[in-house]
C-alpha cells in the first residue's frame, strides 16, 4: 500500500530530522552566541582563540554563532523559552539589556568561578564592576569596556581652519559651525539604525544637564517633561540634525555613515573605540584623530560588553573554562588592540600600540567615572519611544519643546 | 493490505484521508488563532514561566498609551486601500494590452511576472540598494541628468518613507493580477466583441458591455486576493524600514510581531493581533457568504 | 517579418491599427523599467566597490569582479542556507500537495457527515494571513519543543499551505467526471484505492502545478523563518540575505550578488516552468 508506505516513510523522515535537529550534542558543546563582528581582524581573532582553546582542552569544542543586534537580542529572548539557548551569551552589561536577562533568572551566578579562577586578581575594576550589580551572586565576565568619543578628520578641520579639537560645548559647537563655513557637514550619523543617533542625544543631554540629572532622567526619576534641560537638550538635537550632519542621514545605517566618513564627506562622527580596527583595516590610520566628547562633566560616554554563562547551559564548567582561558593574560595580551584598545585585563602591558589606539589609553586613563548609553540604561520599550522621539525631532515631525513631554508620557503611562 | 480497508464503513475512510491534514492544520493554524485571543487578555514578558489573567489592560495600553498603534493603523488602512488599487489597475491595463494582438507578447508577459517569484526580502534589498541616498539607482541617475534637487532621503523621510516602499509592492504585485485578469479575458466570448464590432460599437462600448461584464467575477477574485495579500505585507516592510524612520512606516502586523517577539510584551503583541484579525474577519466573512450564495445558485 | 505580419490587427480586422501600435511601443517602454532592477543589480553584482562608487548605475562592470560571487558565498554561509532550503522545500511540498490531495478527494468525493463545514473551515483558513500571528505560532512550535528545527518549520509552513490547496484541489476532483469513479465503487473498491489509481493520475496536471507554485512561495517564505528559525545552521535563503544585507550593507557589490544568488533558482524554475504557473494560478482563483 503505497499511501501508508509515503505516510510512514515522510513521518519516519520528520523523526529523524527531528533528531538531527535538535542536536545529540555532548554535554562539552558550548555553544556562544554573540554579535557579528564589523572587521575582519576580529573575526579571524575569535577563530584563532577559540582555536587554540580547543587544541588545549579536547573533548571541549565551542559553536561560536553570529547575528546582528536586534537579532541577537529577539534570539536570546526566544533561547530563554526553549532549550535551544546558548552556554555563553554577550550582552552589554548595563541595566536595561544585561540586566533584564540577569533579573529574569537566565544568567548563572558565577561566584565560584570567580573564586576558583581567582578573575578579580586580573580584571579591572571598572571592566569587572558591572557583575556585582545584582543581588545574590555576580552576573558574568567582562568582555570589553569600551568608550565613545568622537573622531575627526585632520584634513578637514585643517581646512575649516581648526586648529586643535574643542574642549567645550561651545567650542565644540563654533567649529561645527567653522566647518558648516567651509562647506563640510561636521557629523555622519546612520540614522536607520536608531542607536547610531542616540549617541549624539546622550552626549548633549551629558553637557546640558549635567552628571546628576542626566542620571535621574535615565533612571527616570526627574521628570522629562518639566525638567528645562530635556527640552534644551532636543532643541540642541534639533540644531546638530538640522545644521551640522550630512544629509539625508535618516535612510542609511552605520556603516554606511562610516563609508562617507572614509570618503571625506563629514568631518567627525560619534562612534567607540573599535572604530580604530576598521580604520586600520581601510588602512587610514594617519588621516584621523579622536578626542572626548567636551561635555563638561568629568565622565566618559563607556560601556561594558559581557559575557554572561546561561543558567540552562548544560557544561557551565566547560563554559567556565573558556571564559577564563579568554581573559588569561596570554590571550588578552596576544589580541590587545583586536578586542579593544584597552583589555579588561589589569595584567596587559601597552607598548607599540599606534598613535590613535595611545589617544584612546590616555582617555581611558584620564577618566574614572562613566555615563552609559541610552538604551543600556531604559527598559526596552521605553528604549524603543526614546529611539522613535529623537528621530521625531531631529527630522522635524515634533517640535523639540514637545520632545520631553512625549517621551514622559509615554514613561508615564507604562510605569 | 488493500483489501483491508474496504470493510471500513465509506465515512470511515474519507474521515481517515482527512485526518493528516485536518490535524496538522487544527494544531499549528487554528490553535494559535485561538490562543492569541487566550494572550490578548494575559500579561507575559516571554521570559517568566507563567503568564496572568490582566483583562482588557492590554486593549487599554494598545488603544490609548501606545503612541505607534494609531499610526501603524493609518498605515495599514491606506497601504490596503492603495494596495486594492494601483497595482490592480495598472495589472489590468497590462493585460487588456496584453490580450491584444502584439508580436512578443508572451515575453512580455514573462517579465511583468519576473518580480513576483522573488521573494519578498530580496525586492526589499533590490529596491533598498536601488534607494541609497548615496550610491543608488535613482540618485545616481537623477545626478545623471541633473536633476539633484530631487534626490530625496526616500528610506528616510517619513513623508516619502512609506510610498517608496509602495512602489516596490506594486512592482513585485502587478505580475500576479496581471495574469489573473488574462486568464480571465479568456471567458470574454471573441464572437460577442466581433458581433459589438460589426454593429458599429467602439472601443469604449465593447469595453464597457462586453468585457467589463464578462470580467466582473475575476475582479472579485483579484479583489479579494490582493486584500489578503497586501496584509501580508510583512516581509518588505521588514526588510526595507523596519518600522522606521520613528516607526513612520510601522504596520499593524509588524508591529504586532515587534511588540512580542523584540519587546518581549506578547499580551500587547497579540492585543494588537487580534484587533488587526478582527478588521481581517470583518472583510473575509461577507465574502465568504457571498461565494456560498454564488455556489448555492449554481446547484 | 513573419512576426509582424499579423500582428496590430484587431479582432475581426484586416487592417494595422495605429493604436495599437503606440500600446506596442508603451509596453515595450514598461518592459524596459520593470526589468531595469535586475540589470542594475547584476551589473553592480560584477563590479568593485571602487567602481560602484565612481561609475553610473548603467554603466556595463568593466572589471567583471566574479570574486564578489565567491566572497558572498562564503560571507553569506550560502552553502548552509541553500541546504537548508532545499531540505525544507524538498520535504515540504511533496508532503503538502499529497495531503492536501487525500484532504480535498475526501471533502469532494466522499459523502460524510460535516464535510460542508470542514470544507468551510478550510476556506476561511485560505483567508488569514499568518503574519498576523507570528507569536502564537511561534508559542505553539516551541510547546513542542520544535524551535530551530526542521519539523518546527515544516509543520507551520503544512497547516498555513494546506487549506489553499485543498480549496484548489476540491474545485478540481469535484469537477471529475462521476462515471469514472461509480464504476470503480461498484468493483468494490475502497476510496483510499480510487483516490491513488483515478485521481492522482487525472489530476497530475493540478497537481504540478500547485508543486511549482508552492515550490517557490515555500523557498521565498521569510516571516515565518524569521520566527522560528533563530539558529544561522537552520536558516533558509531569505534569512541569510536579510543578515548579508544588515551586516554587509556597504559592500554593495558582494550585497548585489548575494542577492543574484538567492534570486537565480526560483527565477530558473519559473522561466522552465511557467505553464504551469499560470495554470496553478487560474485553476482555482478564476473558475469561480
Amino acid at each position: 500500500m503505497t499511501i501508508r508506505k509515503a505516510l510512514t516513510g515522510t513521518f519516519s523522515a520528520l523523526a529523524v530530522m527531528a533528531a538531527l535537529g535538535t542536536g545529540t550534542a555532548s554535554a562539552d558543546d558550548l555553544k556562544l552566541w554573540t554579535l557579528s563582528f564589523d572587521s575582519p581582524t576580529v573575526v579571524s581573532a575569535w577563530k584563532d582563540i577559540i582555536k587554540a582553546f580547543e587544541a588545549k582542552n579536547p573533548g571541549i569544542t565551542v559553536m561560536m554563532e553570529n547575528r546582528s543586534t536586534d537579532e541577537h537580542k529577539a534570539a536570546l529572548r526566544v533561547a530563554a523559552r526553549s532549550d535551544q539557548g546558548p552556554d555563553i551569551y554577550f550582552m552589554w552589561a548595563g541595566l536595561g539589556l544585561g540586566g533584564e536577562f540577569v533579573n529574569a533568572g537566565l544568567s548563572k551566578p558565577l561566584d565560584s568561578y570567580y573564586a576558583q579562577y581567582k578573575w578579580d586578581d586580573r580584571l579591572s575594576a571598572i571592566a569587572g564592576s558591572y557583575s556585582k550589580l545584582y543581588p545574590g551572586g555576580r552576573h558574568g565576565v567582562p568582555y570589553t569596556f569600551h568608550g565613545e568619543a568622537l573622531y575627526y578628520n585632520k584634513a578637514l578641520f585643517t581646512k575649516a581652519g581648526i586648529a586643535a579639537p574643542p574642549t567645550t560645548y561651545a567650542e565644540l559647537k563654533a567649529d561645527a559651525a567653522k566647518l558648516k563655513a567651509a562647506g563640510i557637514p561636521a557629523f555622519t550619523f546612520g540614522g536607520s539604525v536608531n542607536w547610531h543617533l542616540m549617541r549624539l542625544m546622550d552626549a548633549i543631554l551629558e553637557s546640558q544637564c549635567g552628571a546628576d540629572k542626566h542620571d535621574a532622567l535615565k533612571a527616570m526619576k526627574a521628570d522629562w517633561a518639566s525638567e528645562p534641560c530635556a527640552t534644551a537638550s532636543f532643541k540642541e538635537l534639533k540644531d546638530w540634525s538640522a545644521n551640522y550632519t550630512l544629509s539625508p542621514f535618516m535612510g542609511i545605517d552605520q556603516s554606511q555613515s562610516f563609508k562617507l566618513f572614509l570618503a571625506n564627506r563629514a568631518a567627525m562622527m560619534l562612534e567607540g573605540d573599535w572604530l580604530v580596527g576598521q580604520i586600520r583595516d581601510a588602512g587610514r590610520l594617519a588621516d584621523f584623530d579622536v578626542f572626548p566628547i567636551p561635555t563638561g562633566t568629568d565622565r566618559l560616554y563607556s560601556f561594558a560588553e559581557y559575557y554572561y554563562v546561561s543558567s540552562k547551559s548544560k557544561a557551565p564548567d566547560a563554559a567556565a573554562k573558556f571564559l577564563d582561558y579568554l581573559l588569561s593574560d596570554e590571550v588578552q595580551q596576544k589580541y590587545l588592540g583586536v578586542i579593544g584598545s584597552i583589555s579588561v585585563n589589569a595584567h596587559v602591558k601597552y607598548d607599540n600600540v599606534d598613535a590613535l589606539n595611545q589617544r584612546w589609553l590616555d582617555i581611558f586613563a584620564k577618566y574614572t567615572k562613566t555615563f552609559v548609553n541610552g538604551d543600556q540604561a531604559f527598559p526596552l520599550n521605553v528604549t524603543t519611544e526614546y529611539f522613535r522621539v529623537i528621530n521625531e525631532v531631529a527630522s522635524g515631525s515634533i517640535a523639540p519643546e514637545n520632545g520631553g513631554k512625549t517621551l514622559q508620557i509615554f514613561i508615564s503611562a507604562n510605569k | 493490505m488493500a483489501k483491508a480497508f474496504p470493510s471500513l464503513r465509506p465515512q470511515t475512510q474519507g474521515y481517515l484521508l482527512i485526518a493528516p491534514a485536518l490535524a496538522v492544520y487544527a494544531l499549528f493554524a487554528v490553535y494559535p488563532m485561538l490562543n492569541v485571543v487566550w494572550m490578548s487578555f494575559s500579561a507575559w514578558n516571554g521570559l517568566s514561566p507563567t503568564s496572568r489573567f490582566v483583562g482588557v489592560a492590554n486593549y487599554r495600553a494598545v488603544l490609548t498609551s501606545d503612541p505607534v498603534f494609531w499610526g501603524a493603523l493609518t498605515n495599514t488602512v491606506y497601504w490596503t486601500a492603495l494596495a486594492v488599487i494601483v497595482p490592480n489597475v495598472v495589472a489590468f491595463g497590462l493585460a487588456l494590452a496584453l490580450n491584444q494582438n502584439l508580436p512578443g507578447r508572451s515575453g512580455l508577459r514573462v517579465i511583468f511576472y519576473l518580480p513576483v517569484i522573488i521573494a519578498s526580502i530580496a525586492v526589499a534589498t533590490i529596491w533598498k540598494w536601488m534607494y541609497d541616498p548615496f550610491f543608488g539607482l535613482f540618485s545616481n541617475l537623477l545626478t545623471t541628468w541633473g536633476l539633484t534637487d530631487f534626490i530625496g532621503d526616500w528610506l528616510g523621510d517619513r513623508r516619502i518613507a512609506l510610498w517608496s516602499v509602495f512602489a516596490a509592492y506594486v512592482w513585485q504585485t502587478v505580475g500576479f493580477a496581471m495574469v489573473l485578469f488574462l486568464a480571465g479575458l479568456q471567458n470574454v466570448s471573441t464572437t460577442l466583441v466581433e458581433a459589438a464590432r460589426i454593429d458599429g460599437a467602439g472601443r469604449w462600448d465593447v469595453f464597457r458591455h462586453v468585457t467589463l461584464p464578462a470580467m466582473k467575477p475575476t475582479i472579485t477574485v483579484v479583489f479579494v486576493l490582493s486584500l489578503i495579500n497586501s496584509l501580508k505585507a510583512f516581509d518588505i516592510i521588514y526588510g526595507m524600514t523596519g518600522g522606521g524612520p520613528a516607526q513612520s512606516t510601522q504596520m499593524l502586523a509588524m508591529w504586532a510581531y515587534t511588540q512580542s517577539m523584540q519587546l518581549g510584551d506578547f499580551g500587547k503583541g497579540a492585543a494588537i493581533s487580534v484587533i488587526l484579525l478582527v478588521v481581517t474577519l470583518a472583510i473575509v466573512i461577507p465574502y465568504l457568504r457571498w461565494m456560498q450564495t454564488q455556489s448555492e445558485a449554481s446547484k | 517579418m513573419t512576426l509582424f505580419a499579423q500582428a496590430f490587427r484587431p479582432v475581426g480586422s484586416n487592417r494595422v491599427d495605429p493604436l495599437l501600435v503606440a500600446l506596442w511601443i508603451g509596453l515595450i517602454l514598461l518592459a524596459v523599467i520593470w526589468i531595469a532592477p535586475f540589470v542594475f543589480i547584476v551589473f553592480t553584482s560584477l563590479k568593485s566597490n571602487a567602481s560602484v562608487m565612481g561609475t553610473g548605475a548603467f554603466a556595463p562592470p568593466t572589471d567583471l569582479a566574479f570574486d564578489n560571487y565567491v566572497a558572498a558565498w562564503a560571507r553569506g554561509n550560502f552553502s548552509t542556507t541553500v541546504f537548508n532550503g532545499v531540505l525544507i522545500t524538498f520535504i515540504k511540498v511533496p508532503l503538502g500537495v499529497f495531503l492536501s490531495a487525500m484532504a480535498a478527494y475526501a471533502l469532494a468525493r466522499v459523502p460524510m457527515r460535516g464535510s460542508r463545514p470542514l470544507f468551510l473551515l478550510c476556506v476561511f483558513g485560505t483567508m488569514i494571513p499568518f503574519q498576523v500571528m507570528l507569536a502564537p505560532i511561534f508559542q505553539q512550535v516551541n510547546a513542542f519543543g520544535l524551535i530551530n528545527t526542521y519539523p518546527g518549520i515544516i509543520l507551520p509552513y503544512l497547516a498555513f499551505g494546506i487549506p489553499y490547496q485543498v480549496f484548489i484541489l476540491h474545485g478540481f476532483f469535484s469537477s471529475v467526471p462521476k462515471e469514472l469513479s461509480e464504476a470503480a465503487r461498484i468493483d468494490g473498491a475502497s476510496h483510499f484505492t480510487i483516490f491513488r489509481r483515478i485521481f492522482l493520475p487525472v489530476s497530475l496536471p493540478a497537481l504540478s502545478a500547485l508543486f511549482i507554485l508552492d515550490f517557490v512561495a515555500t523557498w521565498n517564505e521569510f516571516a515565518m523563518a524569521l520566527v522560528i528559525l533563530q539558529d544561522p545552521r537552520k536558516w533558509t535563503l531569505p534569512l541569510g540575505l536579510m543578515t548579508f544585507q544588515s551586516q554587509f550593507q556597504s559592500d554593495y557589490g558582494q550585497l548585489n550578488a548575494a542577492i543574484v544568488m538567492t534570486v537565480l533558482p526560483a527565477a530558473i524554475v519559473y522561466l522552465m516552468f511557467q505553464r504551469y504557473f499560470v495554470a496553478g494560478l487560474t485553476a482555482g482563483a478564476v473558475k469561480e
